[in-house]
């Protein structure tokens, strides 16, 4: 992050907690021993990441032997989907839905190129797969569903308990995609049938490439990456020691003072949400009610996503366009969530994704706000397609 | 390259430049679509070739905008020409290096809205010269080394280009759009062969401009080439473009820009008669590329001011020329035979703009030997697709629109010794015809001709010293002297 930029992306990434960084320094200075080292270094390392496991299984109501460390949520979501399906090879039928993200996406069409047929569920215009429409779409062949628990880009929550219910009805494990969701919604496996459920470390204030996979107990998963046999053999590779031990920290804090987090989150997104709404030609998209705490995503008319961050950032305000993953890549292509919803290629290229953190200010929110007219009204003034 | 914009960008997005639209512009030119993303508008004030201001409008991403702005800043006050030849490179430059990978387009995108601006000027400067043909001709020679080059994207106009550059001329390039068949002619920008074209002048550091010819085109050649079809005739479509289209148009902008000669690439040389007849047309070097055939109707006082550099080059010696100096074109294919049927289908694109009554189809004497669907689908000469059985081959020996008759026969009977020649175009004295050539790459067949009366100013009649087979009323008819190119016109009914 810019120093003096006000940084409201927290949906793409959250600044590392001070007491976070202090939890992984001793193993970043320490002896580094390797976690699967008999020796003293070697069983420090080891404790640590045993310490993180049971804070990541106390954020989502899990046993800690249910979870396993990965380098993030793209590689949660591949090991889920790839290691579910490898499984039950006999079945070919793989359920996903429309507005996933680019990871579990990406696996599925993975499977698809291998001869796999993907149903991709469709979406109402906020952005909800509907449990009948689930129902529908599952086979004797099903090997695996996947639907995300909430939203990366306009911060939908999806019914996951009675998505996860008509899957364990029908015998068909569920993956959900909790990277956006835990820390943030009570997330609890031990009361929603999830077969597998995806977290990253750095969407709630924890480093950067460090994720973790539950899998529920009982349920069969072939790994994707073979070697030494680290994680019950599930994922092999030498464990990111302090990453996981920030990871652990992350979560405990997240545990701990969610409630606290989520109302502060929630105060400011209603600011920020009635007052962009002031302005004419701006849109929210996703559920009004049932949406992340901190995530604002908007369509503006006549202007355009990338110009209107840009701009922002140029005068010290840091947003998302889309989601983070998608931009920045070549040329333009409309966000395949907003077409999902029903929304055409035009809008999909005016969204934004505006995303508050537990350290954001009212009075970050007010400057915001102001700078956001400006950066609209100057935009449109420029747009040979706005007409005031 | 960069992931990452420059500076120089983010301070255009920041500042844009000249942001707005002149109330009273002299042109207007939208490039890009919402739906793409991108939408770029320029407006122009031009006077006295200058263009005195700029304002433009983006809707899209920051190196649009950005590049946008940075354009304004590049031409506004300066010559037209100056503005014409400022290219990507250029621009890129203006915004602090290479944009990030992906972004490249923004700089094609705002190029061509001001483009188009330009064109619009021009357009609104022709009035209707440039949809009923252009007729003011300057005469007179100021002896200056100008000249509009007609360039299409393709090696032979490039080399055209390139060659006059070299040899000491101020050189201007222009495309023509024509029709809206050209490839990549759906997609928001312009068609893919004018971007081309633009980029090509623009990498020997030439200016370009476009010119909307496309009703001129409309009513001169492709209304021309069906209505020919629909009354059996066999039409050249080039032919009507060199004599209405092209030469026409490339004066006009040379007379804008103040400019001496017109020059394209095509396969033929201008020679100045010696006995003071003014200039003549002349085969070219490379006579498997001779042009000559479809060039013969250019008006005589426009072929005074033009230039053919290619005529005195082989075709392998103008690829080499491009390759040499680095020029992308150098490997494109040959262009198309009818440039706005790129499938080379015609019957199919005649069909869809006429309505084909079906027919009879006869022997000489009149006898129905079968019927057919229309006549369109006929021309003097073809043995295949009649659809008749016959113990020897059958040949269209006449196709009779107004009975809806298409008459077959013998190979001999397409033979004959007499041509009937009308719309005729000379640049030397009747009299000096020697031969004439009735095919494209055909072989020149000695002749005498005769003046005969003729509703349209005056036909000829060529009495062949030898017999030609299958020779179709609409194809044109060259008399050549020697090298040189007498006169030429369009074959008539014999009746």
């Amino acid at each position: 992050m810019t120093e003096g930029s006000v940084y409201l992306d927290h949906a793409a990434s959250t600044p590392l907690d001070p007491r976070v960084l202090e939890a992984m320094l001793p193993h970043l200075r320490g002896a580094g021993g390797n976690p699967s080292s008999l020796h003293a270094p070697g069983a420090a390392a080891r404790e640590a990441i045993e310490e993180a496991r049971v804070s990541v299984a106390g954020l989502l109501g899990a046993r800690p032997d249910e979870i396993f460390f990965t380098s993030g949520g793209t590689e949660s979501d591949n090991l889920a989907i790839l290691g579910l399906a490898a499984s039950d090879p006999e079945k070919k039928h793989v359920v996903v839905s429309a507005v996933e993200h680019a990871a579990v996406r990406g696996a599925a069409r993975h499977l698809e190129s291998r001869g796999y047929e993907v149903t991709r569920l469709g979406v109402d215009a906020d952005g909800r797969v509907s449990p009948e429409d689930l129902a529908t779409a599952l086979r004797p062949q099903t090997a695996l569903v996947a639907v995300m628990w909430a939203n990366n880009e306009v911060g939908t929550v999806q019914p996951v308990a009675e998505l996860a219910e008509v899957c364990r009805e029908r015998g068909v494990p569920l993956h959900a995609d909790a990277v956006q969701a835990a820390g943030r919604l009570r997330i609890d496996v031990s009361s929603v049938p999830v077969s597998t459920l995806a977290v990253s470390s750095h969407k709630l204030y924890g480093p950067q490439g460090v994720g973790a996979l539950y899998v529920r107990e009982g349920v069969k998963l072939s790994p994707v990456l073979f070697g030494g046999g680290q994680e019950g053999g599930l994922r092999s590779g030498t464990e990111n020691v302090a990453g996981i031990a920030g990871f652990g920290a992350a979560s405990r804090l997240a545990s701990e003072e969610m409630e606290e987090r989520v109302r502060h989150e929630e105060g400011l997104r209603e600011q920020l949400i009635s007052g962009v709404l002031a302005l004419p030609g701006v849109r929210l998209n996703g559920h009004r009610e049932e949406r992340l705490s901190n995530n604002i995503h908007l369509c503006i008319d006549g202007v355009e996503a990338e110009s209107l961050v840009l701009f922002l950032d140029a005068i010290g305000y840091a947003v998302g366009s889309g989601s983070a993953c998608a931009s920045g890549t070549a040329g333009h292509r409309a966000s395949p969530v907003l077409i999902a919803m029903g929304r055409g290629e035009d809008e999909a290229f005016s969204a934004v994704r505006i995303s508050v953190g537990k350290d954001t200010t009212r009075e970050e929110v007010e400057g915001f706000l102001g700078a956001f007219s400006t950066a609209v009204s100057r935009l449109r003034e420029l747009s040979p397609l706005y007409a005031s | 390259m960069p992931d990452r914009y420059n500076p120089q960008v983010i301070d255009h997005l920041v500042r844009p430049r000249n942001v707005g639209e002149l109330e009273e512009a002299s042109g207007t030119g939208e490039s890009g679509d919402a739906s793409c993303g991108d939408v770029a508008r320029f407006t122009v004030g031009i006077r006295e070739n200058r263009l005195e201001e700029v304002r433009y409008k983006v809707y899209g991403c920051a190196a649009c905008i950005a590049a946008g702005s940075a354009l304004s800043e590049l031409v506004g006050g300066g010559s037209l020409l100056d503005a014409a030849r400022v290219s990507k490179g250029d621009l890129e430059e203006a915004l602090g290096g290479p944009l990030p990978s992906g972004k490249e387009h923004a700089l094609t995108l705002v190029l061509d809205a001001l483009h188009k601006a330009i064109e619009d000027h021009w357009n609104k400067e022709a009035g209707e010269m440039l949809v009923e043909g252009y007729g003011g001709l300057r005469t007179g020679a100021s002896g200056e080394k100008t000249v509009v080059v007609a360039t299409s994207g393709g090696v032979d106009s490039a080399v055209t280009a390139l060659l006059m550059k070299e040899a000491g001329y101020d050189v201007a390039c222009v495309t023509f759009r024509l029709h809206d068949g050209e490839r990549g002619s759906r997609s928001c920008c312009s068609p893919d062969t004018v971007l081309f074209a633009r980029d090509t002048a623009h990498r020997m550091g030439l200016p370009h401009f476009t010119l909307n010819l496309k009703e001129l085109f409309d009513r001169r050649v492709m209304k021309d080439f069906v209505g020919s079809y629909a009354e059996g005739n066999t039409p050249n479509p080039c032919v009507s473009c060199n004599a209405h289209v092209k030469f026409h148009a490339a004066s006009f902008l040379a007379d804008k820009l103040g400019f001496e000669h017109v020059a394209t690439g095509h396969y033929a040389r201008v020679v100045e008669d010696p006995d003071g007849a003014g200039v003549t047309m002349a085969r070219p070097v490379d006579e498997a590329k001779d042009q000559t055939y479809v060039l013969w109707p250019v008006p005589k006082d426009l072929l005074a001011r033009t230039v053919f550099p290619l005529g005195e080059h082989r075709k392998e010696e103008v690829r080499r020329i491009a390759e040499d100096r680095g020029l992308a074109v150098a490997y494109t294919p040959e262009s198309q035979d009818i440039c706005f049927i790129p499938d080379g289908n015609y019957r199919g694109f005649v069909r869809k703009k006429v309505s084909a009554e079906p027919g009879e189809i006869v022997d000489r004497e009149g006898h129905a030997l079968g019927r057919h669907k229309g006549v369109v689908d006929f021309t003097v000469g073809q043995r295949r697709g009649i659809g008749v059985a016959a113990p020897t081959p059958l040949y269209v020996t006449e196709v009779r629109p107004k009975t809806g008759q298409v008459v077959v026969g013998k190979k001999a009977d397409l033979e004959t010794r007499e041509v009937r020649v009308g719309g005729l175009n000379w640049f030397l004295a009747p009299e000096n015809a020697e031969s004439v050539q009735i095919r494209y790459n055909g072989r020149p067949v000695p002749c005498e001709i005769e003046h005969v009366s003729g509703d349209d100013g005056g036909e000829v009649v060529a009495r062949l010293a030898a017999p030609v087979f299958g020779v179709a009323p609409g194809q044109s008819a060259v008399f050549y002297s020697g090298e040189k190119v007498v006169g030429g016109g369009v074959v008539r009914r014999n009746t």
